[in-house]
């Protein structure tokens, strides 16, 4: 008796203690979320409500020119940003692990540092290093390609510009996480591994990147979701040009929504991308997992 | 520790009741004005405001273009609006479909103390529809030539005086351009060549001057409108080729490479003539300047023109009302009347009697480009054309790279038509 006492006892404080987020979580996710689905299926302008159309806005989709580059666009930059921030972070995490006390803190903390930045900083940074007539970075670019370039004003450029940007810009959170990942693989290891006589390629392939693979798994979700929402660096630094060479899927959702005022049309699109990221995160990590078990 | 929030509770509410009392009608004024012209306009109500002892506007500057109207739209269709604003009549058609712009009645006019035959007849069109005006006109802005008489001295293009003389033609204008590049002038002619409102406005004034019109029954750029439109672009390709304008300049690089003497040439809006004559007051400019109409460069006298106007918003289902829009329409009325203040930002009041007036013909060199208000080219009244719209949206997407030389002028046409066309339903 008094054990179930008990634990009706224990569910009631569970209960207090997940209310809050529940409660947060609808009404500030899953209500816009479901009134974001049930828009889409209308002609609703911006703001108010439309007449009920049915897939129409779906069917549109599929001749939408502007929708297909972006898709392109989008899968363009996931495959600029995901596994080389990835890589590079890891890189990174084990130099900083190598390194010991205040020497390590300054270079994690100098790392992290553009993490903290809001983005309109970073990107308004990033223009004046790459301005055309007066950026630090310019004497760099004309070393490669013979003279200045305004990269974010030209078709080939742009893309590999934003996502260097990116990676500067979001790369020092993948480091912690994989400083995390590093610390959490036992030292005895490492040691046993010395004394059998292993190389340092060998500790690592053996031994890190094993152990380290449920971390790697994670960063390389969070960077795929991230990246696949790209918006802002876009918005500020190249407006999608020039010829739509920067034509993101959710600068397609904010130009139709707030510019040209079809807000049903602009749920459809928000909604695929919503499906989009959830399909191909839901798919990549049980990929990973796959690989983990083997 | 009650008492005292007691007290403070009672002093509140005592205060709150005592503000009717003192009958001052707050008007909440959003602008997108921050140049030569928001100095302009600061001093213009802080006069009102001064002589107005009822009525105090308080006013907000926002960022020009897209940033303002979509704050503009979102915040009066949940009726968080301003109680007047500014509002470019290129845009009036989005407005109106946006239905942001409450109808401005003779009613209220007359609260104004105007009439609409106070007004030049091109932006008091631009802003009516469907018989109803949408927004009071303030003034006509368009695309003027500046020139650098030091630097044209010594050539035939400048007159003893240190008048331009002698360019009609874009031959004319090439030549002097080239004249300039081999005296060691680094870019002859400047404008915002990397940005959508630069590229635009010359693209605009260059496809009208040659009779072109860039939409026609519903379409974008049809038939011989496409070549023209073409030309156009080609024409400022080639300036870019020769070195004779600068590559990808934002807007204040492109004002900057002429007040430092680098450019001979502006291609830019009258709104930077305070700019340069405040520069010229204070002795920092270094040269003698001037400003003319943009020259029939394609055969036709034209230039792009649009007009800022004030317009009061729709607050969600309802609008300004009673007491508080007839403060509003006596305040638009005041500006109008003492709009010779906002001449002297470059722009031609829209308002006859102040531009007719003895004071505005004394002004230099407002009185000499005030010619091109026959020759304005308002943006067609469509929902694809207008500051922030999707036309200037396609002018930095396409035009601005093809005057790269990422595209040739045919090319973009046609990539400008696929851009636009589906827009205008």
């Amino acid at each position: 008796m008094a054990m179930i006492e008990n634990r009706r006892k224990k569910s009631l404080v569970a209960l207090a203690m997940v209310t809050p987020f529940i409660v947060t979580f609808t009404i500030f996710f899953l209500y816009p979320m479901l009134k974001m689905i049930q828009l889409s299926f209308t002609d609703a302008p911006l703001i108010g409500s439309g007449q009920w159309i049915g897939f129409d806005n779906y069917t549109k989709l599929l001749s939408d020119r502007l929708f297909t580059i972006s898709l392109k666009n989008n899968a363009y930059f996931v495959a600029l940003t995901v596994i080389p921030t990835t890589a590079i972070a890891l890189l990174i995490a084990l130099g900083i692990s190598r390194l010991s006390g205040a020497r390590q803190t300054l270079v994690m903390a100098l790392f992290f540092m553009p993490y903290v930045l809001p983005v309109s900083v970073v990107t308004e940074i990033w223009a004046w290093m790459l301005d055309l007539q007066f950026g630090i970075l310019q004497p760099l670019i004309a070393l490669i390609s013979g003279k200045p370039v305004a990269v974010f004003k030209n078709p080939y450029w742009v893309m590999p510009s934003v996502a260097v940007v990116t990676i500067w810009w979001t790369n020092g959170f993948n480091v912690l996480l994989f400083l995390a990942g590093l610390r959490n693989v036992p030292a005895e290891l490492y040691e046993a591994a010395s004394l059998d006589g292993a190389t340092t390629w060998q500790k690592f392939s053996r031994i890190t990147w094993p152990l380290l693979w449920p971390v790697t798994a994670l960063v390389l979700t969070l960077q795929l979701i991230l990246q696949l929402k790209i918006f802002d660096q876009i918005y500020l630094l190249s407006g999608g040009g020039p010829f739509n060479s920067s034509y993101v899927l959710l600068l397609k959702v904010y130009r139709e929504a707030f510019q040209s005022n079809n807000g049903g049309y602009a749920s459809a699109v928000a909604t695929v991308v919503f499906l989009l990221i959830v399909i191909i995160s839901v798919l990549q990590f049980q990929l990973l997992r796959i690989r983990r078990n083997r | 520790m009650m008492r005292l929030i007691k007290s403070l509770l009672l002093g509140t509410v005592l205060g709150l009741a005592a503000l009717p009392a003192a009958a001052q009608q707050d008007i909440i004024w959003w602008d997108f004005l921050s140049g030569g012209d928001g100095v302009r306009m600061k001093a213009l109500i802080d006069a009102f405001n001064k002589e107005h002892p009822d009525i105090r506007i308080r006013g907000t500057t926002l960022e020009w273009g897209v940033p303002f109207y979509t704050k503009v739209r979102t915040a009066s269709a949940v009726g968080e609006g301003p109680d007047v604003m500014t509002y470019h009549l290129s845009r009036a058609t989005l407005g109106i479909e946006e239905k942001v712009l409450s109808p401005i009645t003779d009613a209220d006019l007359a609260n104004a103390g105007l009439k609409k035959e106070d007004f030049f007849e091109a932006p008091i069109k631009a802003a009516t529809q469907d018989g109803k005006l949408y927004a009071v006109p303030f003034d006509i802005h368009a695309l003027i030539l500046y020139y650098n008489a030091d630097l044209l001295k010594g050539s035939p293009y400048i007159d003893a005086s240190g008048k331009l003389t002698g360019i009609k033609t874009l031959e004319d204008f090439n030549k002097a351009l080239v004249w300039l590049k081999d005296k060691g002038v680094p870019t002859p002619l400047t404008y915002q060549s990397g940005g959508d409102g630069g590229v635009w406005r010359v693209f605009y004034t260059l496809l009208t001057q040659q009779g072109g019109e860039f939409v026609t029954n519903g379409k974008v750029l049809d038939g011989d409108n496409a070549v023209k439109a073409a030309k156009a672009i080609d024409t400022m390709s080639a300036w870019r080729e020769k070195g004779l304008s600068p590559e990808q300049a934002e807007y204040e690089a492109s004002v900057a490479l002429f007040s430092a003497g680098k450019s001979a040439f502006q291609l830019n809006g009258v709104w930077e003539v305070p700019t340069f004559k405040d520069l010229e007051k204070s002795g920092k400019l270094g040269f003698k300047w001037g400003a003319v109409e943009v020259p029939p460069f394609m055969g036709k006298r034209s230039t792009w023109a649009d007009s800022h106007a004030f317009a009061i918003p729709n607050e969600g289902d309802k609008t300004v009302s009673g007491e508080k829009r007839a403060a509003v329409m006596k305040a638009i009325g005041w500006m109008e009347k003492h709009a010779i203040g906002w001449a002297d930002a470059g722009h031609i009041p829209a308002y006859k009697a102040v531009t007719e007036g003895a004071d505005y013909k004394a002004m230099q060199p407002n009185a000499t480009y005030a010619t091109l208000a026959e020759a304005a080219a308002f943006d067609p009244q469509t929902r694809i054309t207008g500051v922030a719209s999707p036309a200037y949206d396609a002018a930095l997407n396409v035009i601005a790279p093809a005057i790269q030389g990422y595209m040739n002028g045919k090319d973009a046409v046609e990539q400008i038509k696929l851009e636009l066309q589906d827009k205008l339903k």
